[in-house]
């Protein structure tokens, strides 16, 4: 079986998101870029597949520009086996990902395609439920554990308050959610490796597919900055405060 | 001149970054650092998993012929970590020494198992009297028959507790003072004679002081021809103070984060301290001397590996700046965070500890100032 996971270029999680002056957006200039950490789940998801033999190759597709190729070589670091870009410099809506990535699931035809739920960038949440509208395909969204066997796969999902069990038919699209592995370190040998592995470059042209968006940024701001707390002398002070201030009681 | 990381060297950092950030924070450190055997033979194991100890050994013998700029990278992350795994001792100075000195069959035989993470080594260069020049070594190894009788003192060998072999330089011919005449023997720690007298350092590392006291040894101890270990001795000292040097670097940049972080928050007369032109002015030294050291590091990267007499010019260059910048950046941070700068419960001080260690490791800033006005003065 074959498995396909979706990732991202994202800005690192650990770099403090700045907006550019105009507002236009966020700044990207010099900043660290890293692969979506959802993503980098749904790979290690994969490759733990391939390690127990339940898939036989794992196939990494990334949509952006050029440079989206460092996240493809972490990916395959990790130990995905080949990899798609589809280049493109235009600003992608979730839609427009979802309708390429249709494209590439007819062209590849996975039994499994795993994706994050969302990117730490955008949180959209939407690609994955999108893909699986397009494609036609069963989806099992917020997984935490997954249990493929011959012709289905068994879903746990993280709903408000609990947690559901699905069972799928395959083929299937899968988003991950925190807790379902935790992503290895990409060792030196498979660092080296990942050089020599087959990376493919599309465009969207290549696939039918029209990129322009029909959404339009008209304004990007920062969180309003956290006051000060102020303490208070008494109990009765702050029943006061939260009765006639914060007028929560 | 185009100073990026190439791409095995990025995604490299990027792992080592995150495995400082997940799996070793301050507090697991401080955890790993008072336990009985000062560090984690789970990370050992995951860091031969990852390819970190095949890094600087040649392809032949399992390893992945990583140069010094590769070393320089992971060091740097580690530096942010201060990692207590006896990389430096068994790696960079243990394994890098046998790759230099050693016969073939004894490359094949050591270098292996340190790859597989079976074999730890440590590096007994340093005497009371000789910290880094191994010429002065006073240890001697007297020849009876087919064995040897080593006999003289070694002082702080990092790592030589948890080593299965120490890499004892002794002399085999000649006085204190000549170039010539050192032999590099590879010892049991548990041989009839050693004494291994062990301790924590200023820094959180274990070391100890071996007393070698009629430790006979065969012949075939010897790694590769005897009499002639000084030149690789000298050459694997200059290359593990670029390793030093990135760690070092590693710690500035984390301090220099930690304080520039620290006070745009801590108020005094209603606002921040960062507001203060004096504090400013502070944190820019502190900018400046980081980079410089960075550049250094950069530069001995490059040169070291070349060997030659240049080689041990540019490591004491690099000392020199790592002595001086540590000095002010640590202390820079430690007085810009308060009194809490200098408690156990924050990682500053600990930075600082490490700082002021690494300068005092194979010869200090004062020590390698000497050798380059010498050898300015030589011409």
């Amino acid at each position: 079986m074959k498995v396909l996971v979706a990732v991202k270029r994202v800005i690192d999680y650990n770099i403090k998101v700045r907006v550019k002056s105009d507002q236009s957006g966020v700044d990207l200039a010099n900043v660290k870029m890293a692969m979506n950490p959802f993503c980098e789940i749904a790979v290690e998801e994969a490759v733990r597949l391939k390690e127990k033999g339940v898939a036989d190759e794992v196939i990494v597709v990334s949509i952006g520009p050029k440079v989206a190729q460092e996240q493809i070589r972490t990916a395959m670091a990790l130990g995905a086996d080949r990899g798609i870009l589809v280049e493109t410099d235009e600003p992608l809506e979730s839609l427009a990902i979802a309708k390429l990535l249709t494209k590439v699931v007819e062209v590849e035809q996975p039994g499994l395609v795993i994706l994050g739920k969302q990117s730490i960038d955008a949180d959209n949440n939407q690609t994955g439920q999108m893909l699986g509208a397009l494609a036609g395909m069963s989806q099992g969204t917020f997984a935490s554990e997954i249990n493929v066997s011959e012709n289905s796969v068994e879903v746990t999902r993280e709903i408000d308050g609990g947690l559901q069990t699905l069972s799928l038919n395959l083929p299937a699209i899968i988003t991950t959610d925190l807790r379902l592995n935790e992503p290895r370190y990409a060792s030196l040998p498979n660092i080296m490796k990942a050089k020599r592995k087959p990376l493919d470059v599309k465009t969207p042209a290549d696939f039918g597919v029209n990129v322009i968006s029909g959404l339009k940024t008209l304004l990007v701001e920062s969180p309003q900055e956290r006051s000060a707390g102020v303490l208070v002398g008494s109990v009765s002070e702050l029943v006061e405060k939260l009765k006639n201030e914060a007028k929560v009681i | 001149m185009d100073f990026s990381l190439n791409d095995i060297q990025q995604m490299m950092q990027d792992s080592a970054a995150k495995f400082i950030q997940n799996d070793y924070d301050f507090e697991t450190r401080r955890g790993l650092s008072n336990s009985p055997a000062g560090y984690s033979e789970d990370n050992w194991k995951l860091f031969a998993e990852l390819g970190w100890l095949a890094l600087p050994i040649k392809e032949a013998y399992g390893g992945l012929d990583g140069d010094l700029v590769d070393t320089m990278v992971l060091q740097q992350e580690f530096g942010k970590g201060l990692l207590v795994e006896p990389y430096y001792a068994t790696v960079l100075l243990g394994a890098n020494l046998i790759q230099k000195q050693a016969s073939d069959a004894q490359k094949l035989e050591l270098l292996e198992p340190v790859v597989a993470g079976e074999l730890k080594l440590a590096l007994a260069h340093s005497e009371a009297q000789a910290s880094f020049d191994v010429s002065q070594t006073k240890t001697r190894a007297e020849k009876q028959g087919d064995q040897y009788v080593l006999n003289g003192h070694k002082a702080v060998v990092l790592g030589a507790e948890s080593a299965d072999y120490l890499l004892v330089p002794a002399r085999t011919s000649g006085v204190v003072g000549d170039a010539e005449g050192i032999s590099l023997f590879l010892i049991d720690p548990k041989s009839a004679g050693v004494q291994l007298r062990g301790y924590a350092t200023n820094d959180g590392l274990r070391a100890a002081d071996i007393g070698l006291t009629e430790v006979t040894v065969p012949a075939s101890s010897i790694l590769g021809q005897a009499d002639s270990a000084a030149p690789a001795i000298e050459l694997v000292l200059n290359e593990a103070i670029v390793a030093l040097g990135a760690e070092a670097v590693g710690i500035m940049e984390k301090l220099l984060a930690a304080t520039s972080e620290y006070i745009k928050t801590r108020q005094q007369f209603d606002q921040p301290i960062s507001r203060f032109q004096v504090l400013q002015h502070r944190l820019a030294d502190m900018f400046m001397e980081t980079e410089q050291a960075k550049s250094m590091v950069y530069f001995a990267a490059m040169e070291v590996a070349k060997g030659g007499s240049e080689a041990s010019r540019v490591a004491s260059m690099l000392k020199v700046k790592i002595g001086s910048a540590g000095r002010l950046v640590g202390q820079q941070a430690v007085q810009l965070h308060g009194g809490m700068g200098i408690t156990d419960e924050l990682d500053v001080g600990h930075f600082f500890k490490r700082l002021t260690c690494i300068n005092n490791q194979l010869g200090t800033r004062d020590y390698h100032l000497q050798s380059l006005i010498n050898k300015a003065a030589a011409g």
